[in-house]
């Protein structure tokens, strides 16, 4: 049984006069210890996905979906304090941002302290709980590769360096110990060499603790150097998803061979100074979102009928949402739609 | 830290001299005779006009005119009212408590009802609770302070009699002036019926109060709402949340010090703008503050009363100011890093 699994999510935001679909039909899976890829450019959605899957909704978000669920526990339909459990214990989240997600008015040894259950602490005295925690909170910040922890304990946010205070992120994560671990777009902006040790380090937790991984990024190197399977958004709607390597052979979806096209590392054959290949136009804005497809304006495959929103299909677990794939299976009997009359 | 409070201790001292500095030219700007405009008394004869030109140092340089000034400043030796030929500093001493017992019970009940209404109507934003809040609060901000103390006496004093018009305490007690504030002066005194003394103080106090507070709550419920509002959407908040951490873990660990250390210094200044109401809400309720007395003096031109009411206020204000901008860069670990940097 899968892990989390969210099936047709819509999230409206209502934008004073108009309310936006700002997701559209999201599918995503992930399965026990499986690292998961949800790839996309900036503003296609991946962090409403993950807004979605904590509830910390704004006011004017509203989301309907077929289910969200937790191990066959539906996110939705549970209380408030059961979904707080829930996140209290099985599920943790790497921001974007580490310096904006920890409190600038804490200490760090307090955040960390903080992040540590209850449950774990089986001493009785409150002075032995403290020290108990805070053992643990050395423990944590050596597992996540800080070996100088006095250095960085007793320091506010500000003022500690970027990398460093990611892996306190996620020393905070994995407090809990928890099942699934999102990290929302963690590595961007890093260097590379922080960028790599920040990947081992999810990388280690993924095969020691069974970690399962939904890991938000639009850094195709990343992904493909340590996820299983990957999720590609485009614009808020799910283009195509299955597991990496099927996805690299042979992308079914226009959007997702552009988006390999366009990285220089995935092709081979590149002749030098070569033209890089993209598709035509820019992402459009929420205001100006096309009906049916989203690609469908830039789309070099579009046909009349693509003004509907294609029905995901799914050929040996790799699912796409497209009237017109690219390289089909040759086994493969493909539906031949009705014209939509206009 | 050391370099902190010295730079702040600079900032005081430069400041004060400087209002020192302003007060002290002030006579040379009033109309009228100068040396009655310092002394506060107006010579019979050429002699005693000598006398206190020579008392005063006027016929030696500015300079040692200002360090004369500045001597008998510190010295407690404020001169003399133009008016009653008191000593002002007498005067002050028994005027001055008044004013800040108006305004220390007034912030008291802007802080403890405005900063917790706040925080909840922001919490809960956009439901009615928090409508009425700011419904409230925009309407008694626009209430101007006199008017509101007029009302509050037609209604609650002439109308329905609950409440004293004027005054700090029926003049049927007699209480000592020991600390200048009138509830604790009462307290250490030992007259009969101190009880009713204590109620009756108690009742006087009642309507000033409110008139001047209100104004101030509703100002500290709108800089709470906001700032706890944009607080709760910050991502540590978020994070927080996902987490799992309670609303009430989130709310006191992560918010409230997050949402009252940037208006600290707001609230603080807020402190100037209460004083100016007290002193208009004083002349009203015939409140024997300094803004009475201050006013009085504006219209008996007593200059050299003005002048030194006008000091201590404004140094009051000042230090006030100053030490709480102090105390918001000491709590606010980020702010020192301002202090740190080093180009
Ligand atoms: S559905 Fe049509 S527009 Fe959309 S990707 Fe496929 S071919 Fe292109």
């Amino acid at each position: 049984m899968a892990l989390l699994e969210i099936k047709n999510l819509t999230l409206f935001i209502d934008a004073g006069d108009e309310t936006v679909k700002a997701l559209e039909k999201v599918n995503l899976t992930l399965n026990e210890g499986e690292i998961r890829a949800l790839v996309g450019e900036s503003g296609s959605g991946k962090t409403l996905i993950v807004r979605a899957i904590l509830g910390a909704i704004p006011d004017n978000w509203s989301i309907k979906a077929d289910r969200i669920t937790y191990q066959g526990k539906s996110l939705l339909d549970m209380s408030g304090e059961q979904r707080r459990q829930i996140m209290r214990r099985e599920i943790a989240v790497v921001f974007q941002e580490p310096a904006s997600a920890l409190d600038p008015s804490v200490k760090i040894k307090e955040q960390i302290k903080e992040s540590i259950p209850d449950e774990f602490i089986t001493k009785a005295w409150p002075w032995k709980q403290n020290k108990q925690r805070e053992e643990l909170t050395v423990n944590l910040l050596h597992r996540v590769g800080i070996k100088n922890h006095k250095r960085y304990m007793e320091c506010y946010p500000h003022e500690i360096p970027t990398d460093i205070s990611q892996k306190i992120m996620i020393a905070m994560a994995l407090a809990s110990e928890p099942k699934i671990l999102i990290a929302d777009d963690s590595t961007r902006g890093m260097e590379s060499a922080t960028k790599t040790q920040i990947l081992r380090l999810l990388l280690k937790f993924n095969e020691t603790k069974k970690l399962a991984i939904l890991f938000v990024s639009h850094d195709l190197l990343a992904i493909t150097s340590m996820a299983h399977s990957m999720t590609v958004l485009y614009c808020g709607q799910t283009v195509e998803s299955g597991k990496v390597k099927s996805l690299l052979k042979r992308p079914l979806h226009p959007y997702t061979k552009a988006l390999l096209d366009s990285a220089p590392s995935f092709q081979v054959s590149l002749p030098p100074k070569s033209k890089l290949v993209t598709l035509e136009g820019t992402i459009p804005t929420l205001q100006h979102l096309p009906t049916g497809c989203r690609l469908g304006p830039r789309c070099p495959n579009a046909r009349k009928e693509c003004v509907m929103v294609p029905v995901p299909r799914n050929i040996q677990d790799h699912l796409y949402s497209c009237h017109f794939p690219l390289h089909l299976p040759k086994n493969t009997k493909h539906k031949v739609y009705k014209e939509v009359k206009l | 830290m050391i370099r902190l409070c010295i730079r702040y201790l600079n900032l005081i001292v430069l400041t004060i001299l400087a209002l020192i500095g302003l007060s002290f030219l002030l006579p040379f700007l009033f109309p009228g005779d100068l040396l009655t405009n310092i002394s506060g008394i107006t010579p019979d004869s050429n002699q005693q006009r000598e006398a206190l030109e020579r008392a005063f140092k006027l016929d030696k340089s500015l300079f040692s005119q200002f360090i004369h000034y500045l001597e008998n400043l510190f010295a407690g030796n404020w001169g003399v009212s133009n008016r009653t030929q008191l000593d002002l500093f007498d005067e002050i001493a028994l005027t001055f408590p008044a004013t800040i017992e108006l305004v220390v019970y007034a912030s008291v009940v802007s802080v403890t009802i405005g900063i917790p209404l706040g925080f909840i109507s922001g919490l809960k934003h956009h439901n009615p609770f928090d409508f009425s809040v700011v419904t409230f609060s925009i309407v008694a901000y626009s209430f101007p302070v006199f008017w509101l103390a007029l009302i509050f006496i037609t209604v609650f004093s002439l109308q329905l009699e609950w409440l004293p018009t004027s005054g700090r305490i029926d003049l049927l007690f007699e209480v000592p002036s020991v600390t200048g504030f009138i509830l604790v002066d009462i307290w250490l005194s030992d007259i009969p019926n101190k009880g009713y003394a204590f109620k009756d103080a108690l009742q006087h106090l009642i309507l000033p109060t409110i008139s001047v507070a209100i104004v101030t709550t509703a100002l500290f419920v709108r800089f709470v709402r906001r700032s706890i509002m944009d607080v709760m959407e910050k991502e540590y908040i978020i994070a927080a949340k996902s987490r799992g951490f309670t609303q009430r873990q989130i709310f006191f660990k992560h918010g409230l010090k997050n949402a009252i250390i940037p208006i600290l210094p707001i609230l603080a200044l807020q402190v100037s703008t209460l004083i100016t109401n007290v002193m208009i809400v004083e002349t009203i309720f015939s409140w024997p503050g300094i803004g009475k007395w201050l006013i009085e003096a504006i219209y008996q031109r007593d200059y050299p009363a003005i002048r030194m009411g006008m000091l201590i206020v404004s140094l009051f204000v000042m230090i006030l100011t100053i030490s709480t901008e102090f105390l918001t860069r000491a709590i606010d670990p980020a702010r020192e890093r301002g202090v740190n940097a080093t180009l």
